[in-house]
Parts: structure tokens; C-alpha cells; sequence
């Protein structure tokens, strides 16, 4: 059967793109199941839920190396994920064991891989921005090869802190790329309300450096988009801003009523279900039919399940655990 | 080398003690805890024993002089060990906290130490104002803290306040007494010692073993209280006087129907002036100081033998106070005038109950006046303050039918009890002094002439 | 030995660290050819270059963020923060970013920074640059605070904070950076957590920190005079706090004073106090324990009101005094 020539970044093979296929619904399943739990009472705190941002984070972490680093946000399970976490260890980490990947200190909102290259999520609003900044700062001042991709939303984009990385990034040529995950809204905040200019992208202008607008629901777009950001960062010219417009499917956290946005708004998001769409894209190239995507998806739905036994089998830390780690 | 021998700072106000009398000359053995001398403080007579053992090498001082407290008296030593001609003056040991120290001047509690719970130290809850460090050395030493006089601000005490009662609050005890004592279980601060101070010693130990099993005074409870402190100090005062003295008490009536228009005029004028409102108590001393130097035989004092006529007139003023008596001294009472008595009277009554009085206003007191007269008292037999002659007891004011001038009239009436002593006077002389008294009351402006 | 200034310990411990380890660098605002804000850098550039010694924008969010990310990533920076007033911008890196990456990545992951800045009133820079914030940080689990008194303490503590693989908030006094002490030429390391104590006594104690140790010092030769014998005690890191050398103090002494130039409310003294009341320590204690610290103002302008924000030496004799009952 012939199969159609995607018009993706030459470093992503076939294989790739079907595991891409499998990464982003495991993206979506984790969160759903995450959901669920918190729904039932048993996952205790908050969390913040991508369903329905898969294709940024899955398309722009398919462009990294192992030694690339990120750095996230409060909704960062996606990219946790696509930086190459696997479930069980983050769902032991949302259960608090000590198997988690913080040991069941950090939480939803602090997941950390750093021998993966995953430098956290944060559950400060830009604050990781400077922080992404930093590790470009030694990436360049070490002549390490790597590059930094820094994920924030579109309300991170008015602190202070973004608007300070973004300047010292560009004035100092560093390797990084901001990737605005432009999901319309900072909690109850619209993108509307709360920027004048168009696109989020337009900032970069106000930095010297260039802005990249490019559909978030659509993880070819957001791969190629990349691409030319990090062959950009790792040729010294310094950084860039790619804003993804995408949507969150799913309330800011787990009690939002969403009296912000009506139902139709979210009817016409949910059309652009990047899952399906990259599907669609996938069985049109030949890559993948609808029975092996089935298949896929319920391999992923038995891995999360798997996962969360993994979790309750797990260990709670013991009270000695409460002052270890707090200086190195 | 030859230890120092020195005067021990027996309390917080203690300055100097007077050698009383030493109980071994120069040359002398000496044994551990053999008495070497008396000294009278501004409080009590006390033993000073020894502390090491050797010869008596030398004496510095003489008996009835004055000693500035830690000052060396003496040497303790070896046969034909050097020392130095005369008192180094201020002894290097510390007496307070030097266990070294070569006197044990340990006592009986005086009354200092019962007495001086102040205001200051203890507030209404009877919570002690005390300092962490203060409360682990009482802890440590099994002290009670409301026994304690603080130094520090609005009373507090402090650690040194503690380590300076443990060193006056030491129980005196024989070593074999301690020893039964500690076989039998025995609190000792529940024995009364009849040794020499109130030293407990084996039979002292034995009888409170007896007293502690047999019932006494049929089935009916009782507290039981040493006597001990300022009462004991009373206790051995009065005991002395009624034993040696020859009392005889005169009873007198006096008309003080002057005496009260004279104090209503004086007492707007005084209290501007003082701050004090006069009382019957001054006029009566001013009175009595008045007529004591026409009768210099009343003002005398009869010591070793010898009738002692005082120049001064020096009034004690017997003050009542928590769990007994003290008498504050008015130094020449005659030679001040109401004023200036009231202000002195009334001080140093404030200070007998606040326990504040310094020795030198607790001596020298030459004639003591008791007044009784806020209770329903009319005549009693005071007893003498020795060495003095005198003691005048003062009963209540009451109104009485009496004839003046053939007519029967509502007079103020007060009746004086004088006791004095036989062996310096008779009752003639006494008589005399106490009849003056009376016509100087019933027209106190004769004190004027 | 050689005397040299606060200011030139300072510099001579970084640039003996950077001179052996690459990875260490300093960041901050005009600390390249103008030297810094109070010359602690000057010359530094011209022997390292402008990568090691990076000149920032006016960004202390971001800068402070930049060096908390290089420092999770593999590099030691010095972070210089013109004035520690302005430690209030940087304060979400440091406190929500720096001091906490250890303990919610379960453990992984460090972030070896110096955070140094100068404090203090005395200049008459007036009330935004002249506080003394260090309770602040003090207060926060996962970063440390080191406060050094001399040039030789702050040598020392210095290249143990550039060795520590935590985030260290490092004061210098502004005042002190004229002072000189006498300072080894060679490198050397004060361990942190470690008082000294700079002058023994059995009277009363006083923990005093930066300036206030010369104050202190000060006020202990005073009080020599009239037979009272002053400990002082120069904790040199508040965190951590040698928390035995102060109670092994006031077990001697039995009274304790703190005296700080930061205010008084919320200070770092009634943290010290704290600890001796709850020690062992207590039980010695035979007298309230005082505290001296700024007023509870703003720091003033004029010269007058500025000396009167903060403890001077009579107001250390007086407390001693009143500590002592001897007022």
C-alpha cells in the first residue's frame, strides 16, 4: 500500500509518528483518569489538566534529545509525558508514594525528571520562564549542545518574569524556545480581556526575536514549527516564540464551573480534537488504520490502569521523610 | 598553711558583727566544728565554728568590737606557723559559696529569713517572680521560693538571691544526728534543736522519733509549728527578761481631753506637713521623752552589773507585726518635735511590718513604749525590753465618769501601766516618773513651758 | 599577616574560586567595567571577561531566575543583587524556585547559587536602600544566610557558600566594606553553622550579627571598665544557626542579649531568643532576655533619625546594664 509523504521534520520516522499516535493518548488518558480520581475523592490537592493541548506537547518534545531540557507549568502532565516520563511513576507521584517521581513531595503541579531532561513543572505563573533561561545560560556559557524548550500559557505571558527571560534570552543569543501554549484563557481570563496585541507571538517583536503563530491542535504544525526554532537556537542565532493556539477541554483546575465560556465555544474546540485529526492524518498517509489505532488506545488505557496499580501498591513515605531533601 | 578564720556574712544586710566573746585563747587547740568565738549580729548571737582543725594561732580582735563582715579574725594552723601581725583586712575566701571556707557559720533561720516574704516577691496568686536559673538552684536544693527575698526588679529573684538563703536556711545539726535522722527518715527542719542555737542533736532526733508514735492530747487534732524564727527570738527575749528581771507595774489614770483637742489642732498641720496623720502614740512618746529627762533614773539600762545612765533618750516603739514583735528605735525621741516624730514613728512602722528596718534602727533603744490602745484594753503588765529600766503599756481612750471639781463629768480616760525594774529602781522614783506623765497628759501645754 | 578590606575579601575569594572552577560566574547589575554599585567586582571583567562576569539588564526577577536555572543545570553562578532591598523583586526564584527545587523534585536536582547583596543603613540612601531583610530569606526552608562581620570572616564564609550546593543569601554590610582585618592569602573555608565567639566573657552574652558585632564589641570594652564582662557571640550564618554556641553561652553567662540592625519586630533576635528560651539553656537563665534591633520605622534620611533607627553603643551598655540589674 503506498503511503503518503507527511510533511514533517526529517528526524521524525514513521515509527515515530506512530508513537506519537500512542504519546498523545496517553497524554489524554492520564488526565482523564486523573480526573476521575480527583472526581471520586481519591487524589487529594489540585491539578491542572491538558486534554485537548496533546499536540504541542507531543510535537514539540518529538523535535528533543534525552539531553534537551524543558521546563513546564501547573498544567504539565502532557509534557511531563512527551519529555518522556512514564505514567506509573507520575500517577505514584499524584497518589503521594514514595515511588513517584518526587517521591510524593512535589505533587501534580511539581513533577520533575532531571536525568530526563525535564527540569519541572511550576506552580508559579512564569516561573519557569527564567528559570528555562538560566539552563540556556549554561548550555551556552558550558558549549553544551543542548537546547532549552520552555512551556508557559498564554496569562504567564503578562508577569513580569516572562517579559525579563524573553529580554535576557535574546540579548544574550541564548538557546532557548518559549512555546506558548495559548489555551485562550489564564484560569478565568481570556486572551481577549486580558492582551491587546493579536497573537501572543507579536511579543517577540518587542525582544528583538522572531514569533511563530502556529495551530496547536495540530502536531505536524507544531513539529515543523519547532524544528526551525531549535535549528535556530542551536546555531547560536538565539531564541524564538512560537505561540500554540489550542484550547483545554477541561476546567482551569478541578473545581471550575466554566461560567467564563458557554458550551457552543467548547462544541467548536472539541471538533479540532487533535487526537483525531492526527489520526485522520495518519490513515490517510497510510500510516495507521482505525483497528491499530484502537489498539493503540486501549494499550494506553492498559497502561494507565496498570499505572494506577502500580501507585496504590506503592509504598507512603514515612515521617523521616519530612526533613530529608531540603538542602542538598 | 594557716587557714582564715573570719567574720561570716550570716545575712543580705548583715555589714559588720560584734566579737561577743572567744571560747579559745591564742595556742589553743582547735577541733572541726568546735565553737572559737560568739559574735552578736543585728539579729541574733550566733557560734562560729571551726572548720578545719589545728592551733588557734592568732586573734586579731577583741571581744565587743566591730567587724566588717568577711574580715580575717583569727588564723587556724600548725605549731609555730608564720602569720601575719596583723588582719589582712578583707579575708580572701569566700564565705557564700567557698566550701573551704574555714568557719561554718551555720544558724537556726532567724527571723529574716521567715519573715521577709515581701509584697514585692509574691503577687496576689502567690506566684513567684523568679528567674529560670533562680527556680533550678531552688529546685536543685529543695528550696521554696516564697521564703526568698528577691533583689531584682519589682522583687524578682535571682540565683544569688537562692545560693545566699541556702546558705543562711542550713539547718544546724550534729553529725550523728543527721545520721539517725537519715535512718528514720526524719525531715529535720520538723526537729527543734535544744543544742547551743537550736542545734539539733541525737536526743532532739530521738524525742521527735517518741513524739511521732505516741499520741499526745488524746485523739484531738493538732497542728504542731516550731518555734522557730522571729518567734523564737521573742520566745528567748522574753523568757530572759520575766526570769531575770523583778518586774513591778504601776497603773495610772490620765483625763486626755488635751491630748485629744491637741492633736485635732495639730493633725491638719502635721499631715500638710509630713504627709502623716498624727497619732495618740507620738504625743504620749513626746510626752514621755519630756518627763524621762527629769527622771534620768527611769532612763537607764542595767548591764554586767553596772546601772547604765543613758544621755540620750531613745523611745522603742513596740510594732506588731506578722507573727510577732519588733521594736524600732526613735533616736532622741526628746529632742524632736511632733512633727518630726510622727514622720519617724510612722516610717518605721511601715518598715517593722515590711520587714525593711536596718540594724541600726532596731537598737539602742533606752525606754519602750507598748500601746494596746486600739483594742478594748485598758491596763496591763507589760514586760521590760532588756537591758532598759522601763516599759510603758498604753490602754485605750474611753470615755468615763469622773469628778472634777466636785462635779461628776464625761471625761476621755487612758490608763498607763509603767513596769519597770527593781533591781535599778524602787517604786518611789518609778511613781514619781509615772505622776509627771499623767499631769503632763492632762495639760500637755506645760510641755511648751 | 597582610591586612585587606571586607571588600577586597570578598573579591578575592570569588576570584580564586573562578580562577579554579569554571563553572562558577557572576551575574548582576553594573558588576563589569563599572565595577559594581560598590566596587566589590572592579577589575573582575578585565581578568575574567564579560561571560564570567555578565552584565544584566535592570531584571532581578530575571536574573535571579537565570541563575537558579544554570545552577539546576551545572553551573555555580554568584548572583550580585545591587542592593538587598531590591532582593524583594528576586524574592519568587529564590524562595518559590531556588529554595524549594530540592525538596518537591523528591530529592533531585540542586541548585548550588550565591545570592550575595549588600544591606544596611548608615549611607543616608534612605528607606529603599537601606534594610536589612535577611529574616526574611532566614525564614524560608532550603535556602541558607550567612552574615559575615570582618574581611576574614567573609573570605571564609564565602568560599564555603560558593562550595555549598545549596542557595546561600550572602549579606555584606555596606558599612564593614572599609574595615580590613587581618586575611590569609591562601584559600580557606569557614565552615557554615559555625559561631565564633569574638570575645569571651561570663557576665552577660550578646549575640550580635554583622555590624552590630563591632558595636557590640564596642560596648563589651566599655563595660570592661566597670568589671562587667560582656561574651559576645557573632552567629556569621543565621541559617544555619549554631544554635549550641549561643546556648552553651547563656548556660555560662545566664543572660542573653540580642542585638541586630534589622527591625526589631520579626527580626531574627526574637528567633535566637526563642531558641534559648527553649533550650537547655533556659534553666540558666537569671534574667529576661533582651532584645535591640531597628525601630519600627522605615529607614529615615537624615543623619540624626537614621542613627536612632538602629541600636548603638549605648543603648548595648544600657541593656547590659539593665540585664544586670546595675542600671
Amino acid at each position: 500500500m503506498d503511503m503518503l509523504k507527511l510533511n514533517v521534520p526529517n528526524s521524525i520516522t514513521n515509527d515515530k509518528l506512530i508513537d506519537l499516535y500512542k504519546q498523545m493518548w496517553q497524554i489524554r488518558l492520564f488526565d482523564e483518569k486523573v480526573d476521575e480520581f480527583f472526581a471520586k475523592g481519591m487524589i487529594h490537592g489540585t491539578t491542572h489538566l491538558a486534554v485537548g493541548q496533546e499536540a504541542s506537547a507531543a510535537g514539540v518534545c518529538a523535535l528533543l534529545t534525552v539531553e534537551d531540557k524543558i521546563t513546564s507549568t501547573h498544567r504539565g502532565h502532557g509534557h511531563c509525558i512527551a519529555k518522556g516520563a512514564t505514567p506509573d511513576k507520575m500517577m505514584a507521584e499524584l497518589f503521594g508514594r514514595t515511588t513517584g517521581y518526587c517521591k510524593g513531595k512535589g505533587g501534580s503541579m511539581h513533577i520533575a525528571d532531571v536525568e530526563m531532561g525535564n527540569l519541572g513543572a511550576n506552580g508559579i505563573v512564569a516561573g519557569g520562564i527564567p528559570l528555562a533561561v538560566g539552563s540556556a545560560l549554561t548550555a551556552k556559557m558550558k558549549r553544551l549542545d543542548y537546547v532549552t524548550v520552555c512551556f508557559f500559557g498564554d496569562g504567564a505571558t503578562n508577569e513580569g518574569s516572562f517579559h525579563e527571560a524573553v529580554n535576557l534570552a535574546s540579548i544574550w543569543d541564548l538557546p532557548v524556545i518559549f512555546v506558548c501554549e495559548n489555551n485562550q484563557y489564564g484560569m478565568s481570563g481570556s486572551v481577549k480581556e486580558m492582551t491587546r496585541v493579536e497573537n501572543i507571538a507579536d511579543r517577540a517583536q518587542a525582544y528583538g526575536i522572531p514569533g511563530e503563530v502556529a495551530d496547536g491542535n495540530d502536531i505536524i504544525a507544531m513539529m515543523n514549527v519547532t524544528d526551525k526554532a531549535i535549528k535556530r537556537a542551536r546555531s547560536g542565532e538565539g531564541p524564538t516564540l512560537i505561540e500554540a493556539k489550542t484550547y483545554r477541554w477541561k476546567g482551569h483546575s478541578k473545581s471550575d464551573a466554566k461560567k467564563y465560556r458557554t458550551r457552543d465555544e467548547e462544541q467548536e474546540w472539541r471538533k479540532k480534537d487533535p487526537i483525531k485529526r492526527y489520526k485522520e492524518v495518519l490513515i490517510e498517509a497510510g500510516l495507521l488504520t482505525e483497528e491499530k489505532a484502537e489498539e493503540v488506545r486501549l494499550a494506553v488505557k492498559k497502561e494507565i490502569e496498570d499505572a494506577v496499580k502500580f501507585a496504590e501498591a506503592s509504598p507512603q513515605p514515612t515521617l523521616n521523610d519530612l526533613l530529608t531533601d531540603v538542602y542538598a | 598553711m594557716a587557714k582564715e578564720v573570719f567574720m561570716p556574712k550570716l545575712s543580705s544586710t548583715m555589714a559588720v558583727g560584734t566579737l561577743l566573746q572567744w571560747f579559745k585563747e591564742e595556742g589553743d587547740p582547735v577541733e572541726v566544728g568546735e565553737p572559737i568565738f560568739e559574735i552578736m549580729t543585728d539579729k541574733i548571737n550566733i557560734e562560729v565554728e571551726a572548720y578545719e582543725e589545728g592551733i588557734l594561732l592568732k586573734k586579731y580582735f577583741q571581744e565587743d568590737e566591730e567587724i566588717p563582715v568577711n574580715t580575717v579574725i583569727a588564723y587556724i594552723g600548725t605549731e609555730g606557723e608564720e602569720v601575719p601581725a596583723e588582719s589582712p583586712g578583707i579575708s580572701g575566701e569566700d564565705i557564700e559559696s567557698d566550701d573551704s571556707a574555714t568557719t561554718n557559720a551555720k544558724h537556726e533561720e532567724v527571723a529574716e529569713n521567715t519573715s521577709e516574704i515581701t509584697d514585692n516577691s509574691v503577687d496576689n496568686n502567690e506566684r513567684v517572680r523568679a528567674t529560670p536559673a533562680a527556680r533550678r538552684v531552688a529546685r536543685e536544693n529543695d528550696i521554696t521560693l516564697n521564703t526568698i527575698t528577691g533583689t531584682g526588679p519589682n522583687g524578682r529573684i535571682h540565683e544569688q538571691d537562692v545560693l545566699q538563703a541556702i546558705q543562711e536556711n542550713t539547718v544546724l545539726v550534729t553529725p550523728l544526728a543527721e545520721k539517725i535522722a537519715k535512718e528514720n527518715a526524719i525531715d529535720l527542719s520538723m526537729v527543734s534543736g535544744n543544742g547551743v542555737h537550736g542545734k539539733i542533736e541525737k536526743a532532739d532526733v530521738l524525742e521527735f522519733i517518741s513524739s511521732q508514735e505516741l499520741p499526745t492530747n488524746g485523739d484531738a487534732p493538732v497542728e504542731r509549728v516550731k518555734l522557730k524564727g522571729l518567734r523564737k527570738a521573742i520566745a528567748d527575749k522574753m523568757l530572759e527578761s520575766v526570769r531575770s528581771i523583778p518586774h513591778v507595774t504601776l497603773t495610772s489614770d490620765v483625763d486626755m481631753k488635751k491630748v485629744i483637742e491637741l492633736r485635732k489642732a495639730l493633725l491638719p498641720v502635721i499631715e500638710k506637713q509630713t504627709g502623716y496623720r498624727i497619732s495618740y502614740t507620738e504625743i504620749i512618746m513626746k510626752t514621755v521623752a519630756h518627763v524621762l529627762g527629769n527622771h534620768p533614773k527611769v532612763n537607764a539600762a542595767l548591764i554586767d552589773n553596772e546601772i547604765v545612765y543613758n544621755q540620750d533618750v531613745n523611745i522603742g516603739l513596740a510594732v506588731a507585726v506578722e507573727n510577732g514583735l519588733i521594736v524600732p528605735s526613735v533616736k532622741q525621741a526628746n529632742k524632736k518635735g511632733l512633727a518630726e516624730l510622727t514622720k519617724v514613728s510612722k516610717e518605721l512602722g511601715a518598715k517593722s511590718r515590711e520587714n525593711r528596718l536596718t540594724p541600726d534602727e532596731m537598737r539602742g533603744s533606752t525606754f519602750t513604749i507598748s500601746n494596746l490602745g486600739m483594742f478594748a484594753i485598758d491596763g496591763f503588765t507589760p514586760i521590760i525590753n532588756p537591758p532598759e529600766t522601763a516599759i510603758l503599756g498604753v490602754g485605750r481612750i474611753v470615755e468615763k465618769p469622773v469628778v472634777v471639781d466636785g462635779q461628776i463629768e464625761v471625761r476621755p480616760i487612758m490608763v498607763l501601766s509603767l513596769s519597770f525594774d527593781h533591781r535599778v529602781i524602787d517604786g518611789a522614783p518609778a511613781a514619781a516618773f509615772l505622776t509627771e506623765l499623767k499631769s503632763s497628759l492632762e495639760d500637755p501645754y506645760s510641755l511648751l513651758v | 599577616m597582610r591586612e585587606i578590606t571586607y571588600l577586597e575579601a570578598v573579591r578575592e575569594a570569588m576570584s580564586i574560586e573562578m580562577r579554579k572552577n569554571e563553572d562558577v560566574y557572576i551575574l548582576g547589575e553594573d558588576i563589569g567595567v563599572y565595577g559594581g554599585a560598590f566596587g566589590v567586582t572592579r577589575g573582575m571583567i578585565e581578568e575574567f571577561g564579560p561571560e564570567r562576569v555578565r552584565n544584566t539588564p535592570i531584571s532581578e526577577a530575571g536574573i535571579a531566575g537565570a541563575a537558579v536555572g544554570s545552577a539546576l543545570t551545572g553551573m555555580r553562578p554568584i548572583l550580585e543583587i545591587q542592593f538587598s532591598d531590591f532582593i524583594t523583586i528576586a524574592l519568587d526564584q529564590m524562595v518559590n524556585q531556588a529554595a524549594k527545587i530540592r525538596y518537591m523534585y523528591g530529592g533531585k536536582g540542586k541548585v548550588p547559587m550565591v545570592l550575595r547583596t549588600p544591606s544596611g543603613s548608615g549611607t543616608g540612601a534612605a528607606a529603599q536602600h537601606s534594610q536589612s531583610l535577611e529574616a526574611w530569606v532566614a525564614h524560608i526552608p532550603g535556602l541558607k544566610v550567612v552574615q559575615p562581620s570582618t574581611a576574614y570572616d567573609a573570605k571564609g564564609l564565602l568560599k564555603a557558600a560558593m562550595d555549598d550546593d545549596n542557595p546561600v543569601i550572602f549579606y555584606e554590610h555596606k558599612l564593614l566594606y572599609k574595615t580590613s582585618s587581618e586575611v590569609p592569602e591562601e584559600e580557606y573555608s569557614i565552615p557554615l553553622g559555625k559561631a565564633d565567639i569574638k570575645r569571651e566573657g561570663s557576665d552577660v552574652t550578646i549575640v550580635a550579627t554583622a555590624i552590630m558585632v563591632h558595636k557590640a564589641l564596642e560596648a563589651a570594652k566599655e563595660l570592661d571598665k566597670e568589671g562587667i564582662s560582656v561574651e559576645v557571640v557573632d552567629p556569621r550564618t543565621i541559617v544555619p544557626l549554631d544554635k549550641e554556641t549561643i546556648v552553651n553561652s547563656v548556660k555560662k553567662t545566664g543572660k542573653l542579649i540580642v542585638v541586630h540592625e534589622a527591625v526589631k519586630r520579626g527580626g531574627i533576635g526574637g528567633e535566637i531568643a526563642s531558641v534559648v528560651a527553649e533550650s537547655e539553656a533556659f534553666d540558666y537563665l537569671d534574667a529576661p532576655i533582651k532584645r535591640l534591633g531597628g525601630a519600627e520605622s522605615p529607614v529615615p534620611y537624615n543623619p540624626e533619625l537614621e542613627r536612632a533607627h538602629i541600636p548603638q553603643v549605648p543603648d548595648i551598655i544600657t541593656a547590659v546594664k539593665e540585664t544586670l540589674n546595675r542600671a
